[in-house]
């Protein structure tokens, strides 16, 4: 079957499937935290979702590499606690700035969604 | 500068593709790696937790594939690939491609050779500020001097008239004037010494003579130095002053940059060097042979070599009259209309004030509605445009249709082959590709082709155009035309090549994307492709009727502009049409006083009888036809004239065996002779129209005739008439007078003007300039060119300083007025040919295609019994249908177009039926032909062969 690369949200969950739009938010958010490689991205967003959220490589790699284009992210080969070498990905200053932007706007999304669902 | 570093980064990573890939497959690796490491970490066993991350991670070449095509260097490789394979496939079939390209190189060749000339003569704005503004007054009729019209009427003025304007120009920013006509003047260059009058050598350039102002409100600015301006132009015969085109300082000055401030020799007065045009410059008049110098109206006596015409009043009417509208009546309808009332309400009362007070008031009112419209000059004014604009146009019309055909021709190839590769495509698109994706391949291949047949087609173009523009020239060195392509036409052969690669690579590229992949990869696909066919098999066919009704419709075209040109040629001309030589010389740029003439003429007349093979000699004005003529009205004493008569009369001077060295019979009278001389009774010969105009009852012959030119009114007395002939353009069927003088009996002196002011000394009596002639004709007994080398020598060892503007052959003289109809017919004629050939390639490929394709078929038919003449009827009648059908739909449409090309047409109506029956003929003929090839073919199907086969 043919893989589409362009919407990568909808192919990405298998428990659940990643709101639209979402993933590079969340990836934005999960490198604020520090730099992290691929696998570490991946596992922080299914672990700190408690398994909702599932992101496999097929999303995850397209998705940092257009970010990494984008200037919202920067890479570099580090060694591993495992002392393997890994590429790591860094958020930049454009990064940072984007992730409050799309936080800010994800907040009044769902804000606007829970006053329609509560009225 | 994000996008800038996303370029370079995607630049590199297309360049460095390998090391891309590699990084990639490391990181990959690596995730798997830490996938793994943390599933053993959990618990899992070394091999387990290997696996699991395989697993979860699923194809790592898809992952590849979805990150390459995150980043747009990804649309860029497809394109890059989609191009390598269209090369491929078509250095594959180079047969195929080699056509294609021919044809497309023919096409766009066509087109743009065509269009380059119709941007420079009728697109092309004149190089100067703000052209829009610029208007001329009255039509652009030729040039030449005319006297007893109303003023403007063709477009010229008198001096004292335009002078005015000028001062006073009114709503107008501007109004400036230059000479109608531009004579070749004799120019002596600066030689080594830097003297310019002891130079011996002299060169002929045209040289037109402008108002001070002309420059300025023109717009123009000089490439070097300075332009004319008013104070050069102040008094008559001061100002010896000149600005010369670009052209004449390249090739005559090479290029000097130190000009400004030399004098040259114009027909021996010194003058001034003072400005250079720009190259594209050539003044308002667009002509095939543009003035190489510009030089004050007030110098008009040297420049013309003729007596001053630049009289305060009256005077002859010799002045093109342009001016420079203001912005708001370049915009604006109401203000244009203003302008134009002014312009009108000037002319009245000027002509009121030429007319005086004896003016009846008819004719008031008839001045009341005398009218000179604005006309737009923002191109200039151009005889060219007149003459070949409508031409161009046709031919344009005409490549086009050629280039629609050869579109036609290779869509059908493309469907044809996108038959054959219909498994490809089924395969490809079971592959995964999308749609699109051989939509676009489909596309690249045939825009390659398209734009590699422009390029082609551009040297095409550039070898054609220099061909057509020393057609249009007619022979003369230098045109301002140029055949290389501006940006103008490079921009349009471009959109020229998309749209074509677009419009043959449509359909077949359709046709690919409707190919359905299950079915033709099924054990029945040659089943369904020869059954399920029949829109497939519908538009091979409606493209070849689309090009059989296009063939047709050239043909007529070609058919009716071969037998225009038939007719202008078989017209009667009224004088002998071959073994006369004509050679023009101009014997006052050699210095000669009226009063010498006789004795000129004499000698070249005796010495040129004495030729070998030289029959009679005669020396006139202007040869039986020519493009300008001299005329005037005329009067029979004893005839009164109705109001408004027609009495306009083309007046040729001439030597006494003009009649019969042209070959003019005379149908009563006599000729001249020797006996016509200065002592005798002054006589003339008019020709049919004129005797008959005045002379319905045939009393000609010792009547007499007034011409309304001072200096050879007469009266003179009518010994002869002569047969009408054609003096201008053959397509004139309109009859005119002619008046022939001797030019023996001309006055030596020009008549003092009774109502010149008695007082003061008498003026010294003035010169009749009247008395040139200007053109030589031989009557030879052989071919007229081998007598060339002979006249030359005949007239040098006359006078080696004569010089000779031209020598021509009468034959030629008579094809320059038809080198229009000569050009559009051959062109016409080359490109229908042309076309009818792609259109027969086209119907034999549909055709020979459908019989492959219908082989088994055949074969069975063939062994149940089927005849040889049913079989080749069965593929014969199929091509007969469209035929029919193609001549059914072109037969209306050529009518219909037939109309758009009446004006060109000369001696036959646009429904000519011999025309369209030919077409008819040739047409069905090629059909035939490009059928029965094929036909034949289908009848030797080996049954037995063919059968096998499946």
């Amino acid at each position: 079957m043919p893989i589409r690369a362009d919407e990568a949200g909808q192919y990405g969950a298998q428990s659940s499937d990643l709101v639209q739009g979402t993933l590079e938010m969340l990836i934005l958010k999960t490198l604020a935290l520090e730099p992290m490689h691929g696998y570490g991205v991946a596992l922080r967003i299914e672990q700190i979702s408690n398994g909702v959220f599932r992101v496999n490589p097929g999303s995850l790699l397209p998705a940092l590499s257009r970010m990494e284009r984008a200037g919202h992210v920067k890479s570099e080969w580090r060694a591993t606690e495992n002392n393997r070498r890994a590429k790591y990905y860094l958020l930049t200053a454009r990064g940072r700035k984007a992730l409050t932007a799309e936080t800010e706007q994800w907040q009044r999304q769902i804000g606007a969604i829970a006053r329609i669902l509560e009225a | 500068m994000n996008w800038l570093t996303n370029l370079t980064t995607g630049l590199k990573s297309l360049f460095r593709k390998q090391e891309v890939e590699r990084e990639l497959d490391e990181e990959l690796d690596s995730y798997l790696e830490a996938s793994a490491a943390y599933k053993r970490k959990i618990g899992m066993t070394e091999e387990a937790a290997r696996n699991a991350a395989r697993v979860e991670a699923g194809s790592l070449n898809a992952i590849k594939h979805q990150v390459w095509s995150s980043r747009w260097e990804s649309t860029l490789e497809g394109l890059l690939q989609d191009m390598r394979v269209s090369v491929r496939m078509l250095a594959k079939s180079p047969a195929f491609t080699a056509i294609a390209l021919l044809s497309l190189a023919l096409g766009i060749g066509g087109n743009t050779a065509i269009f380059t000339l119709i941007n420079q003569v009728i697109l092309r704005n004149l190089p100067v500020q703000n052209p829009e503004q610029l208007v001329t007054f009255g039509p652009e009729k030729g040039g030449g001097e005319a006297g007893g019209i109303d003023m403007g009427s063709y477009g010229l003025f008198p001096w004292y008239f335009a002078r005015q304007l000028q001062a006073a120009p009114g709503p107008f920013q501007g109004i400036a004037s230059f000479c109608s006509f531009s004579d070749k003047a004799s120019i002596r260059l600066p030689d080594s010494g830097g003297a310019a009058d002891s130079n011996p050598t002299a060169i002929l350039a045209p040289a037109n003579l402008v108002s001070g102002n002309y420059f300025s409100v023109l717009g123009a600015q000089p490439f070097l130095g300075r332009a004319i301006n008013a104070s050069d132009d102040a008094t008559p015969g001061s100002g010896a002053v000149v600005v010369i085109s670009h052209h004449f300082w390249q090739q005559s000055l090479s290029s000097d940059p130190a000009i400004l401030g030399k004098a040259i020799s114009i027909n021996g007065t010194s003058f001034d060097v003072i400005g250079v045009m720009p190259e594209a410059f050539h003044g308002v008049k667009r002509e095939v042979e543009p003035p190489d110098l510009w030089a004050p109206l007030t110098m008009q006596t040297v420049i013309l070599k003729q007596p001053s015409i630049l009289t305060p009043n009256g005077g002859l009417y010799f002045l093109d009259v342009f001016g420079r509208l203001s912005s708001q009546a370049a915009t604006n309808k109401g203000a244009l209309a203003q302008s134009q009332n002014w312009l009108d309400q000037q002319i009245r009362t000027g002509i009121r004030a030429e007319e005086g007070s004896k003016v009846t008031p008819a004719r008031l009112q008839e001045i009341g509605h005398v009218t000179v419209p604005l006309i737009n000059a923002a191109r200039g004014a151009s005889m060219l445009r007149d003459q070949y604009g409508d031409s161009l146009k046709i031919l344009m019309g005409v490549v086009a249709l050629v280039l629609l055909i050869a579109c036609a021709n290779l869509a059908n190839f493309l469907l044809a082959r996108a038959a054959t590769r219909k498994r490809e495509i089924a395969t490809r698109l079971a592959l995964g590709s999308s749609r699109a994706r051989i939509v676009r391949q489909s596309l690249i291949e045939t825009t390659l082709l398209s734009l590699t047949g422009g390029v082609l087609g551009l040297g095409i173009a550039f070898a054609a155009t220099r061909v057509l523009i020393r057609f249009v020239s007619q022979g003369d060195s230098y045109i301002a035309m140029d055949p290389t392509p501006d940006s103008t036409v490079l921009l349009f052969t471009l959109g020229l090549c998309l749209l074509t690669g677009i419009l043959f690579g449509l359909a077949p590229a359709i046709a690919a994307a409707r190919t359905g992949a299950a079915s033709n990869l099924s054990a029945g696909g040659r089943t369904a492709q020869i059954s399920g066919g029949r829109s497939a098999r519908f538009l091979p066919k409606a493209l070849v009727t689309v090009q059989v009704m296009l063939s047709l419709l050239l043909l007529v075209g070609a058919g009716l502009f071969l037998r225009t040109l038939r007719n202008l040629q078989n017209q009667d001309y009224g004088f002998e049409r071959s073994h006369l030589l004509l050679a023009e010389f101009n014997a006052r740029l050699a210095g000669y006083k009226p009063s010498q003439t006789p004795g000129l003429h004499q000698s070249l007349i005796e010495r040129l009888s004495a030729l070998p093979g030289v029959r009679s000699v005669a020396l006139s004005l202007s040869p039986p036809i020519s493009g300008g003529n001299w005329s005037s009205n005329v009067t029979i004493p004893g005839y009164t004239p109705a109001p408004k008569e027609n009495r306009h009369s083309i007046l040729n001077r001439v030597s006494g065996q003009y009649f019969e060295t042209a070959g003019i019979s005379i149908v009563a009278g006599r000729p001249f002779n020797n006996s016509d001389n200065t002592n005798s009774q002054k006589v003339a010969v008019i020709n049919q129209t004129l005797a008959h105009h005045f002379f319905p009852k045939g009393d000609a012959v010792g009547r007499s005739v007034v011409i309304e030119i001072d200096s050879v009114k007469g009266p003179w007395q009518i010994v002869g008439v002569a047969r009408d002939t054609k003096s201008g353009n053959p397509r004139d069927t309109d009859r005119v007078m002619m008046t022939y003088i001797p030019l023996s009996q001309i006055d030596p002196f020009v008549p003092v003007d009774p109502s010149a002011p008695a007082a003061g000394p008498t003026p010294a009596p003035e010169e009749n300039q009247d008395r040139f002639a200007s053109m030589i004709m031989v009557r030879t007994t052989g071919d007229p060119v081998h007598t060339v080398a002979d006249l030359r020598a005949a007239v040098a060892s006359v006078d080696p300083n004569l010089p000779l503007l031209s020598i021509t052959t009468i034959h030629d003289q008579v094809s320059n007025f038809m080198t229009h109809d000569e050009l559009i017919s051959s062109l016409t004629s080359l490109f229908s040919l042309l076309a009818l050939l792609l259109a027969a390639i086209g119907l034999y490929g549909v055709t020979s295609y459908n019989v492959v394709r219908r082989t088994n078929e055949i074969g069975i038919r063939i062994a149940l019994g089927a005849q040889t003449q049913a079989v080749l009827w069965m593929v014969l009648s199929e091509s007969l249908l469209l035929l029919a059908i193609g001549v059914g739909l072109g037969l209306p449409l050529a009518l219909l177009t037939t109309k758009y090309i009446k004006g060109q047409l000369f001696g036959l109506s646009a429904l000519d039926t011999m025309t369209f029956a030919f077409a008819l003929v040739v047409v069905s003929a090629m059909t035939m032909f490009a059928a029965w090839l094929p036909a034949r073919r289908a009848t030797r199907v080996d049954p037995m062969a063919a059968l096998r086969c499946e």
